[in-house]
């Protein structure tokens, strides 16, 4: 396999006593478009920004196309894009400006790409950027983050905040990019419908570690959710979490909800035989609510 | 073709795409030597991973219905597979289930469901 775009290796990081990474591991490949999903405060932007070289790890290590970030800042932020959270454009310049400055920035600026993408998005380049939508502006950050043809594009919450037809022309820009280019995407979303459609990997961040880490294509038939009623007969929670490729287990009202490694059918025989119960229910799960059965609160 | 995906959807994104052309090609709606479009194409059109797509045929292709002609693309398969008899039966059972539950819960006994699928084969026949 090529050699890794991103790597982190056992990365931690803490906001004081706030432990917000901890021992992070993950790979990400040229041309491999990865999601990267959990709740709020889970760890996803401080995890970019480690990736970028805007904060340091306080242990472990980040490589980006070998280097290290914050070492090589330059060297690495030529081959990368970035669009962050919170992306602050300057409000009183207008299209034209900003698209200057970055081609100023980085020489091997691609114009015909630059062109493509303002008709794509209809911009018009004299305008100012306060003059424009919430939806416009995240056009023309994508615009100024891959103009220069990066091999990596590190997205924090591309679509945050947008209507779905405009995240579904940012979603189909990105595609396009990923066909044209071959750029590798790492992005972070709250939306699971998008993870699904661009994603061909899924990695949940939950209070500091890594979840959940694999192929978005097969992630349904080999994840299923197992539902057990809280019946006097059923034993307790540290009795179902033992058995192999449970992956988590809580009370929803007068069920347990147990997500398992496995298609429903083979779950089905396994928790049966574990538990000696008959009453179980095994469903496979959209994204959205493998998402809530592993990360959502008892009920 | 008339492809659509929905990530809310049961089943994953590649198998949506490999049942609907299953679907489309049962239905003659995409015939035999027919091209399809290329993984970027339909990833575009379809807004998904070009990944996704390239599994899609990589099933479709394994189970018969499509082949790649190297530098020329992908076709429908002259010579379609014979339809997976076990599966169907499977299919068939999970349908009669359904529609089983649904008539006990409306109050009627198997051999009133009998009666009404005996009408049901007389008017497909009477209609060939």
């Amino acid at each position: 396999m090529m050699d890794p775009v991103l790597e982190f290796k056992s990365v931690s990081r803490s906001y004081g006593s706030n432990v917000v990474l901890n021992g992070i591991d993950i790979a990400i490949h040229p041309g491999e478009v990865a999601g990267l999903i959990g709740r709020n405060g889970a760890g996803k932007t401080t995890l970019l920004k480690i990736g970028m070289g805007m904060l340091y790890p306080h242990s472990g290590s980040v490589r980006t196309f070998g280097m290290s970030p914050t070492d090589e800042p330059v060297a690495v932020k030529k081959r990368i894009g970035y669009v962050a959270e919170d992306q602050v454009l300057p409000t009183g310049s207008s299209i034209a400006d900003l698209i200057e400055f970055h081609r100023y920035l980085f020489p091997q600026w691609d114009g015909a790409l630059e062109r493509q993408l303002i008709e794509r998005f209809a911009l018009d380049a004299r305008r100012k950027i306060k003059d424009l939508s919430k939806g416009q502006a995240r056009e023309v950050a994508l615009l100024c983050a891959v103009c220069h043809r990066p091999e990596l594009l590190i997205l924090d919450e591309p679509a945050g905040g947008l209507d779905p037809a405009t995240r579904r022309e940012f979603l189909e820009t990105s595609i396009h990019l990923l066909n044209q280019e071959g750029t590798a995407i790492l992005f972070s979303s709250h939306h699971m419908g998008d993870v699904e459609r661009i994603g061909g990997r899924v990695i949940l961040l939950d209070h500091g570690k890594v979840l959940l880490d694999r192929d978005l294509t097969t992630l349904r038939e080999e994840i299923c959710v197992a539902m057990i009623p809280r019946s006097a007969s059923v034993p307790e929670a540290a009795r179902m979490e033992q058995i192999p490729g449970c992956l988590r287990v809580r009370p929803v009202f007068d069920d347990w909800h147990v997500v398992m490694e496995g298609s429903p059918e083979s779950v089905q025989r396994k928790v049966s035989m574990a538990l000696g119960v008959d009453d179980v229910r095994c469903v496979p799960m959209p994204l959205e609510e493998l998402f809530i059965e592993l990360t959502g609160s008892e009920r | 073709m008339n492809l659509i995906v929905n990530p809310a959807d049961e089943l994953p994104l590649f198998r949506q795409v490999v049942r609907q052309m299953i679907e489309a090609i049962a239905g003659g709606r995409l015939k035999s030597g027919e091209q399809l479009p290329s993984h970027r194409d339909l990833s575009e059109q379809l807004v998904i991973a070009p990944l996704t797509v390239k599994r899609a045929y990589d099933e479709l292709e394994s189970l018969g219905y499509i082949e790649t002609q190297r530098g020329r693309g992908t076709f429908v398969c002259a010579v379609l597979p014979a339809v997976n008899r076990k599966n169907q039966r499977e299919e068939i059972a999970r349908t009669a289930r359904r529609l089983l539950s649904e008539a006990y819960l409306a109050g009627l006994r198997l051999p009133d469901v009998v009666k009404i699928l005996e009408d049901a084969d007389r008017q497909l026949r009477e209609k060939k």
